[in-house]
This record gives C-alpha cells, structure tokens and sequence, in this order.
C-alpha cells in the first residue's frame, strides 16, 4: 500500500497534474469536435430514411452504446493498425494519442448522432409546415427554423455526454498516454503515494466539471429565452 | 383568379378529395363549411402545397400547377402566392413576434431588413400587437398567437390567404379578437379562403359558401342561399345540426 498518508502531498500534486490538463482537454476538444461532424453525418441516414445506410448506422450505434469504451480503445489500438496493414500501411509508430482521438469521436459520433435525431424529431412538423408556407426552401426551413430549436433540445445531453467523456479520457493512460492520470500513475510509480495521487486527480477533475457545469448552464439559459417557464401555454 | 379543377387526394385507400373544382374571383371570401372528414382542410392544404394532390389543377394568378407533373420549382412558386394561417397557429417559437412577421420576408422576399421591420410593424399594428412585438409566441396566448399568425400571413402579400380552421384551438374567450382581425383584413378586399366552423361568422362575411361532405362539393352559393334555402338535404342536415334551434316549448 505505499508510505503513511501525508496530506501535504495531495496539495503538492495538484500543479504537477494540472500540467498536463492540456493533453486531457486536447483528447476532449478534438474527439468533440470530430465526433460532432460524424455525429451529423450519421444522424442524416435515420432521419431521411436511407436504406442500406440507415441499417449500417444502427448496428455502429447500437455496438457503441453495448461496448465499453475501454474495450473500444483496445480495439482501435491493437485493430487498426492490423487492420491498415492489409494495404500495407504502418501506424504503429503513431502516437497513443491519435488513437485515443479516433476511438472517442467514434463513440461520441454514435452518442451525437442520436442526440440529434431525437432532437429534430422532437420539433413539431408544424414548424416545417409554417416554413413551407411563407414560401421556404426545404434547406432554408431546416437551417433556420428547426435547427435552432433542435439545439436547445439537444444541448442538456450534450453537455452531459461531454462532462461524461472528460472523465472518460482519464482512460487514456491504458495505452500509454500521458494526460492528467497518465502523469498520476507514474507519481504513484515514484512516490508510492497513491491515495494522495488519487485524492489530487479526483479534486482537478471535480473543479474541471464544476466549471464546465457552470458554462453549460449559462448557456443553457440563453437557449431557453423564448421558452417561458414552467407548463407551456399550448 | 384562382381555379381548381378536377382535384383529387387519397391517403392509402381513403379518398379525401374526389374531384374538386372550385373558382375564385379576386377579392371573393369564401368559406368552406362541412362536416369534419369531408376533406375541407386537405384541400386546404393542398393550395398551399403541403399536401400533394393526386390528380388535378391548382391555377393561382400566374402560376399554374398539374398534380401529374408537377416540379419543385412549380411549388415554391405556388406557396408564394398564397399564405397559411394554421389551426395550431404553429409560429417559429424562437423568434419573436416581430421577428416570425419578417422572417418570409426576409428569407424569401429578400427584402432589407429595415424595410421587412418597417412593413412588419405596420402589419402587427393591424392586428393589434405593437405592443407585443418582442414577445415569444410562448409567452403570447392563444388569440395573440393567431393574430401572429395572421401577420405574419399578411405581411407576404399574398393573392390569397388560407385560413385552416383557425379559432379551432382558441378558448371561447379568445374568439372573438382573431374574428374582429380576420373581418378587418376581409374589408380591405384581401382574397380569402376560410375553413372554419362558425357558422355565423361564415354567414356575416363570405361572399360566398361552399359546403363539403364526402370529398366533393355539395353545394355553394351566396350565404343567404345556403343558409336558408338550401337545395341538398345533406347542407340542410349539417346546418341543423350546427345552428339547433332553441326549442323554448315547456
């Protein structure tokens, strides 16, 4: 179990880990940023009803949802470049890290691409109809008038699939990255201090989500201005 | 001005509309009386293109429009020459009052947006909101909704403006306000065609009425034809039932 419980050392630590809360937050920021855009290119077979397409979403959707995301990371890590090799293309030298990108924006395109059907598909047709009405083109109706209220939908479930996939990314270390548990784990290795490690690392990531709960509700306020509170009115 | 000839609908295997034909002068207010089922909102709907009929011609001012082919850019040029006011009153909920009055005429007529503000406060002037021009439809009631609705419709200048039933959802109360609005634009001479179930309000300002039942026209005529002296025992059916009279006898 490692040396006496010396609580010094959990406020020691903390500066040493949030050093490398840029490499946690670059896996979080690319992985949304990539797994949106898939998200949206995934969620288009299901809401137009393309065959062929549409059923090869659902099973990626489905696998993702029934997986384990550190499963998933294996699988990437050691699968893809078995996979690449086939035509005869090395990426084992590629940095841990571009696999810890892949693997997190495919499972947040999955996670995205449902969010953002159900949230179109919550917005009544009327909506669409009133847009055709006053003479809107099928694009113009869709980017102006049902998107924008998509979002305030499907905002609260993104942002509480972010906060989760931040916590998510403290996985990364598995295959060898060094973001903010990476750098935990090879503190514990020196100092044989692992609670105190551990204490610090529960303490950087609470204060990262608390802030990121704080953003996302200010937001989430903005979006819902034209939503009056309480029971609506129709 | 506006001609409907040999319209017909089916969903599946129910036929709505069984052959409609219909003709608008310029400046007419109809109202499309009947039972509900007969097929009053579809043809509706299908003016405005947002049903497509099966079989059939649709002619409003310029364009015309045959069902069998008809293209995407034949559609878009239909829906502008007429506008919409919903039974659900359906305004872009997260747009404002102001902003759901220009928004057709921004994105569609492209008109500036200080001249689609200025004529947007003229046309919620008309109906009684300037002092709402701000507000969310969620934060508007019922009968103000409409009247939203209703500017937002008149704003676009349309040939023609189709009511789709639109006191249907309003509470008792909130009736009457859409009506006045309503009554008002109809003397200005705008075109209209009114689906609605009241009764007397369709006696009071249509030029004339025409009376569904079954997907086809039973009957039309001048108000006063069709309410009192009606020639087809369905219309004489449907009245009684809408307009009972009040039997006083102890």
């Amino acid at each position: 179990m490692g040396k006496a419980f010396d609580p010094a050392l959990i406020i020691e630590f903390i500066p040493m880990l949030v050093k490398y809360l840029g490499v946690t937050l670059e896996i979080l920021c690319f992985s949304i940023l990539f797994g949106t855009i898939l998200g949206i290119i995934v969620a288009l077979p299901k809401l137009f009803h393309v065959p062929i397409a549409r059923q090869i979403v659902t099973v990626y959707i489905s696998f993702i949802r029934g997986t384990p995301i550190l499963i998933q990371l294996f699988l990437v890590y050691y699968g893809l470049p078995a996979f690449l090799s086939i035509w005869d293309i090395d990426i084992t030298r590629m940095d841990a890290l571009y696999f810890v990108i892949i693997t997190y924006s495919l499972s947040h395109g999955a996670i995205f691409a449902e969010i953002f059907r159900s949230a179109i598909q919550a917005i009544d047709v009327g909506q669409t109809e009133a847009a055709y009405s006053v003479g809107m083109k099928p694009i113009q109706s869709f980017f102006r008038i049902v998107f924008p209220q998509a979002i305030r939908i499907a905002f609260p479930n993104m942002a509480n699939s972010v906060i989760g996939s931040l916590k998510d990314t403290s996985l990364a270390f598995t295959i060898g990255v060094m973001d903010m548990m990476g750098r935990g784990e090879t503190l514990i290795a020196s100092t044989a201090h692992a609670l105190e490690v551990y204490i610090s690392l529960s303490i950087v990531y609470y204060v990262i989500v608390l802030l990121f709960e704080k953003v996302f509700s200010v937001s989430e306020k903005y979006l819902n201005r034209y939503h009056s509170q309480g029971i609506s009115s129709i | 001005m506006i001609d409907i000839v040999g319209l017909k609908k089916s969903f599946g295997h129910n036929e709505v509309l069984k052959g409609i034909n219909i003709h608008v002068e310029k400046g007419e207010i109809i109202s499309i009386l009947g039972p509900s089922g007969s097929g009053k909102t579809t043809l509706l709907r299908c003016l405005n293109y947002l049903e497509s009929p099966d079989e059939g011609e649709i002619i409003i001012d310029d364009v015309s429009i045959n069902a069998r082919k008809v293209n995407k850019k034949e559609v878009y040029q239909l829906r502008k020459k007429s506008a919409m006011v919903f039974q659900g009153y359906n305004l872009f909920q997260h747009k404002t009052a102001l902003q759901n009055v220009m928004e057709g005429l921004v994105v569609v007529q492209k008109k500036s947006v200080s001249e689609a503000k200025e004529k947007a406060l003229k046309v919620l002037q008309k109906v009684g909101l300037e002092n709402k021009i701000d507000a969310y439809p969620s934060q508007l009631s019922g009968g103000q909704q409409q009247r939203v609705g209703i500017a937002r419709a008149l704003a676009l200048n349309p040939e023609v403006i189709l009511f789709d039933e639109p006191t249907s959802a309003l509470d008792p109360e909130l009736v009457g306000e859409v009506l006045a609005v309503i009554a008002k634009i109809a003397r200005e001479g705008k075109t209209m065609i009114i689906v609605t179930h009241e009764m007397n309000f369709a006696r009071e300002i249509s030029n004339r009425i025409i009376f569904m039942d079954g997907g086809v026209v039973v009957e039309e005529g001048i108000p006063q034809q069709i309410f009192t002296e009606q020639k087809e025992e369905r219309t004489k059916q449907f009245l009684k039932r809408m307009t009972p009279e009040l039997d006083y006898s102890i």
